[in-house]
């Protein structure tokens, strides 16, 4: 009795089967038209590929023999053909893997082929692209044109260099984005990180450094570097100097801050150097002297300052 | 630098000079004015000879127009170009005549009275 149950189940099945054949015939009817366009279009030459990515040359051709391939299959097994051993699943596979390589090479050069892409379309580089800032040779020549004259002058030339930066179009100001972080240093690590810092002074401290170079093979190097021990008073100089060149104007230098400059630039010039040497008890062990450029610390008396003008200078301590 | 707010271009001026005194600024204007081929709307200030000699840096700035020049520019620097003349009354001298002024008036009225007002 199963006959009828299955001819009942046939019929429904014939209406569906009959309807999806159709449609894969007018499906088929529409690539075949577009392939042939396709083809007549890439036989006259319309998309050459010489000067492109050859990577994408490549895996161009790839997936067209994967696709070759695959036809191929679904035509034996249409006719009812088996796979087993065929030699088009072999090849299948090995394209396949091929691809499957290709991927990473493909997530590398994804920034690339996006700029161009963007280019071609649109016809001009963003604004942001780190090409369009090339150095422009022509600005660094002078532009004076008197020079010439000047020349049976005494020694040198006098010449006025104006340094300027090209700056682009103005954006929008963001500000920088900061994450509070949770202060919890105890003690101890205070202390450890004040060692660790003395130690790393220490062992950057000319003493050590003419041991090292007492007992290393290396040749002598004589360099014409600059003070490897930025003091507190340089390290302002800069500071001012930096404000100075930003804000574009001059800051005047007090009767304090004169007497500083000063004493650090006679403690550098006299002989103090030939007898005073760093510290480096942080090595042996031994008990801290200062430094004599390290001011002491000191705990400051809160002293309630007048406003001065140029409040945007003064950094506090 | 260009400077939109103020209509300018500004920089940072760069001199070497081994061997010589510091150059004067009148120099360095004249050198500006060659280079950049615009003579009245250039102004140079703060030159300050670095240690040792031989390098001196000062400020410049390069204005628009004349108009903006004389609208943004603090008039002492205006005056060193003579773009400017400051009144040569000196400030006791003003005063003098201000305090005159108001003696002669009463309460309310003193309000009134101004430095240039009653002239």
């Amino acid at each position: 009795m199963a006959a009828p149950g299955n001819l009942a189940v046939l019929e429904s099945d014939l209406q569906s089967a009959v309807t999806l054949l159709k449609n894969l015939q007018d499906q088929v009817m529409a690539v075949t038209a577009q392939v042939q366009a396709l083809t007549k279009k890439v036989q006259a030459r319309a998309y050459p590929t010489e000067k492109g990515l050859s990577l994408l040359e490549v895996k161009d051709q790839l997936l067209l023999m994967y696709l070759m391939d695959l036809t191929h299959l679904i035509l034996d097994k249409a006719s009812g053909g088996s796979l087993q051993g065929h030699a088009a699943v072999l090849r299948l596979v090995e394209i396949r893997t091929v691809l499957e390589k290709l991927r990473p090479l493909d997530q590398k050069l994804k920034y690339q082929i996006d700029k161009l892409v963007k280019t071609a379309v649109t016809g001009i580089l963003s604004e942001n692209d780190p090409l369009r800032f090339k150095p422009h040779p022509s600005n660094m020549m002078s532009k004076l044109s008197s020079e010439d004259e000047e020349e049976d002058e005494a020694e040198g030339q006098s010449e006025a260099s104006g340094k300027k930066s090209v700056k682009g179009t103005v954006k929008k100001y963001v500000p920088p984005r900061l994450v509070p972080v949770h202060y919890d240093e105890t003690e101890a690590e205070r202390e450890k990180k004040r060692l660790e810092r003395a130690r790393k002074r220490a062992l950057s401290s000319s003493v050590i450094r003419e041991l090292k170079e007492q007992y290393s093979d290396a040749p002598e190097e004589i360099r014409d570097a600059r003070h490897p021990h930025v003091t507190r008073q340089s390290q302002e100089d800069q500071h001012r100097i930096n404000y100075e060149e930003s804000m574009m104007v001059r800051l005047s230098v007090s009767k304090r801050e004169k007497g500083r400059r000063k004493r650090a630039s006679v403690m550098n010039s006299q002989l103090h150097s030939l007898t005073h040497f760093s510290d480096i008890s942080a090595l042996t062990g031994g008990t801290p002297h200062l430094d004599e450029d390290q001011n002491p610390i000191k705990k400051r008396k809160k002293i309630p300052k007048k406003s001065r003008k140029k409040t945007g200078f003064r950094r506090r301590r | 630098m260009t400077n939109r707010l103020l209509q300018r271009k500004q920089m940072v001026i760069d001199v070497h000079h081994p061997g010589k005194a510091t150059v004067p600024k009148s120099e360095i204007w004249e050198k500006l004015a060659e280079m950049y081929k615009i003579a009245d709307v250039i102004f140079v200030f703060g030159f300050r000879a670095h240690f040792g000699g031989g390098q001196t840096t000062g400020f410049g700035m390069i204005y628009d127009s004349l108009d903006y020049a004389k609208k943004n520019k603090p008039k002492h620097r205006l005056a060193r170009h003579s773009l400017y003349e400051k009144k040569k009354t000196s400030r006791k001298q003003r005063k003098e005549e201000y305090n005159n002024r108001m003696t002669k008036v009463r309460r309310t009225a003193k309000a009134n009275v101004g430095p240039g007002k009653k002239k």
